[in-house]
């Protein structure tokens, strides 16, 4: 932290951390990350910074990004090679389980929620729904 | 080398206090036997600096010559006494230093050995050389009708050292934060009692017996609360 | 090496009659960030005081690094750094003064080029005098000397009180600079929940001298939760749930604040009292530590009309 030249080699990776909200750290930071993949800011194969220079570059517990990559891991979006460190995952071996697609769907109720209160028509959140994707992977 | 970096930082830190006792004292002892010197104010009928037993050596009275010199070298070294022992046990305390000047990697007792070394060196070498210097200038034949005795030398002495009384009863009422009525007072009396029973000796050994007594006892107090960490 | 850093058993002080610290019984294992926190007047302070051997405890002892807090070594003393609270130096020194002072108790393991380089980064100068600094200056000034002799202990005791943030993002910085090193352990105590979440791996709850938790940041973020309780009728005015923090109640709705109650027990409960729906609702750092920490049965510092 202290040194003068400073090297930020985190491959354009933006994680921003909220100390006081409600998620724990490390979900915050994994869920950035993860984010990131989905976007295709980081593509299969790329390497993640080593657990010591995030957690200097943050300024967070390194033991809190080892907890995130775990949990990245576990979700399959990462995987570990000993020695050699964190890598992205080939999309093709990752797999959801049933917690996440329920996840997955909470959230879809929460927004659709929030659509039809608003006022919008079933084609026409389907119709946002389908833009937003496209912008997103488009990124 | 440790103890030396305590020694070094504590004599800084009274060294403003050093010179100021070094410059009065030397000023206005200067003063004050040049002063006898000049013919006009010498006054024959009284022997000048007595050698004679029937001189009472704290007689604070015309009839010696060291009577403005000893009120001098009393004030002056009570003063300092006093400005290096709230120097050394207040200042510290009260300006929040004291966790980062006790957290060291020495050993307690040479923390304070290095403060209680400070204070003697600063008595001997301000008080205490210009008091040496002083009694020379007197001695030298030619500046008085007759030579100091030398028992007007340790009397001076005793002047000096009662500084050092002082100073042990300030360090240790600054040591007694925790109930502090009782050992602030104690500390501050006992001194005053110190130096009262000196002021009355007939003999100069009983006058320094008085004062090594006094400052044998507050030390020890001192060193004890010290260690014991009360504060 | 000692795996625990820290230990005391029944640490107490009293100052007359109050109590500062109350039967302590605390442990930190090598290697951590921890995070101490408590309110105001907690006995934080004292509790360090006594720990590192500045103050006698009434009851009790304590020890740092296997060696008991009364009989520190001058080589133990060595390996810890201690940061003391409003970084109070002496004010007559100047910085490169004060760097020769501590350097010398600290000659083999000194790391002249991380002091440097701190003093560079912070914008400091060797011959600026500490009387002259700005309060956030020495608190920088007080984090170089306490990193460059590279300390295995490092115990710093509210070291970021007062300051900007900037700064106090150096001092979580440094803290985690040490901590990367083999062997360092840390210690804080904060006010700032903030910071401890960032940087803590434990965290130790003080609450008016007594321990109140000590524990993993993990384990006390999943230890307090909220339930919100939503009732077909009137929600009940009496019930029992173990570990019942505080409760408020409203015409249909609870809403509770549960430490260690597991999810199946919560489960259990809220078909006991025939709730209609409930949710777990993730709190953040600060408000647990409010709720922990609350006096026991006390409503809210304002009143508000019963709903």
């Amino acid at each position: 932290m202290f040194d003068k030249i400073r090297l930020i080699d985190l491959m354009g990776l933006w994680v921003q951390i909220s100390p006081g909200s409600d998620e724990p750290v490390y979900v915050q930071v994994a869920e950035q990350i993860s984010e990131a993949i989905a976007r295709g800011e980081l593509s299969s194969g790329d390497k993640l910074p080593p657990v010591r220079k995030l957690a200097a570059e943050l300024v967070i517990n390194p033991n809190t990004v080892a907890r995130a990559y775990s949990r990245l891991e576990q979700a399959g979006l990462v995987v570990t090679k000993t020695g050699s460190g964190t890598y992205v995952s080939d999309p093709k071996l990752r797999k959801a389980d049933a917690a996440d697609f329920n996840i997955l769907t909470e959230r879809m109720d929460t927004l659709i929620t929030r659509g039809l209160n608003l006022g919008l028509e079933q084609q026409d959140l389907i119709e946002m729904f389908k833009t937003r994707v496209e912008k997103f992977t488009k990124k | 080398m440790r103890f030396l970096a305590i020694l070094r930082k504590e004599l800084r830190e009274c060294l403003p206090w050093i010179v100021l006792a070094t410059a009065v004292l030397f000023v206005f002892g200067y003063v004050e036997l040049f002063e006898r010197t000049i013919p006009q104010n010498i006054d024959y009928r009284y022997r000048l600096f007595s050698p004679s037993n029937d001189v009472y050596p704290f007689d604070l009275t015309k009839r010696s010559l060291l009577a403005g010199m000893g009120q001098l070298l009393l004030v002056v070294s009570i003063g300092l006494g006093l400005a290096m022992g709230i120097r050394q046990f207040w200042v510290d305390h009260y300006a929040g230093t004291w966790g980062f000047t006790v957290h060291r990697s020495v050993n307690r007792e040479k923390i304070l050995s290095a403060k209680l070394t400070a204070a003697a060196i600063g008595f001997v070498v301000s008080i205490g050389a210009i008091w040496c210097l002083l009694f020379l200038y007197a001695s030298k034949a030619p500046n008085f009708y007759v030579p100091p005795a030398k028992r007007i030398f340790f009397e001076g002495w005793v002047y000096i050292v009662s500084g050092l009384v002082v100073y042990s009863a300030a360090a240790l009422a600054g040591l007694s934060t925790v109930r502090w009525y009782t050992t602030k007072i104690f500390g501050l009396a006992f001194a005053a009692i110190v130096l009262f029973v000196m002021v009355f000796q007939w003999r100069l050994s009983y006058a320094f017996l008085a004062l090594l007594v006094g400052i044998f006892v507050l030390v020890v107090q001192i060193t004890q609360t010290f260690l014991n960490r009360e504060f | 090496m000692t795996e625990t850093v820290l230990e005391s058993q029944s640490l107490t002080k009293y100052f007359g009659k109050t109590v500062a610290v109350d039967h302590l019984n605390l442990e930190i294992p090598r290697g951590c960030i921890c995070g101490f926190v408590g309110r105001n007047g907690a006995g934080k302070t004292t509790a360090i005081k006594l720990m590192l051997g500045l103050l006698k405890p009434t009851i009790g002892s304590s020890k740092l690094l296997g060696c008991d807090s009364m009989a520190l070594t001058p080589v133990i003393r060595q390996r810890i750094g201690y940061v003391t609270e409003g970084h109070r130096l002496f004010r007559w020194m100047s910085i490169g003064r004060l760097e020769k002072f501590q350097r010398a108790f600290f000659q083999k393991q000194w790391d002249e080029r991380l002091f440097a380089d701190m003093l560079e980064y912070f914008g400091l100068s060797k011959k600026q005098k500490i009387k002259h600094l700005s309060n956030g200056q020495r608190a920088q000034v007080s984090l170089a000397l306490a990193l460059a002799p590279n300390p295995e202990l490092l115990i710093m005791d509210d070291p970021t009180l007062g300051l900007d943030a900037a700064i106090r993002r150096q001092f979580l910085a440094g803290m985690i600079e040490l901590i990367m090193r083999e062997g360092r352990t840390a210690l804080f105590s904060s006010h700032i929940l903030g910071d401890v979440e960032r940087v803590s791996d434990r965290i130790v709850v003080i609450d008016k001298g007594r321990l109140r938790a000590n524990c993993t940041l993990e384990q006390f973020r999943n230890s307090v939760k909220k339930v919100k309780v939503a009732f077909a009728d009137r929600a009940p005015t009496e019930f029992e749930i173990e570990g019942l923090l505080n409760c408020r109640r409203s015409e249909k709705e609870l809403e509770l604040v549960l430490i260690g109650t597991d999810s199946n027990r919560i489960n259990e409960w809220a078909k006991t009292v025939g709730a209609e729906k409930y949710q777990i609702v993730q709190m953040n750092l600060e408000d647990q530590f409010i709720e922990y920490t609350a006096p026991a049965s006390k409503g809210k510092l304002f009143r508000w009309e019963e709903i």
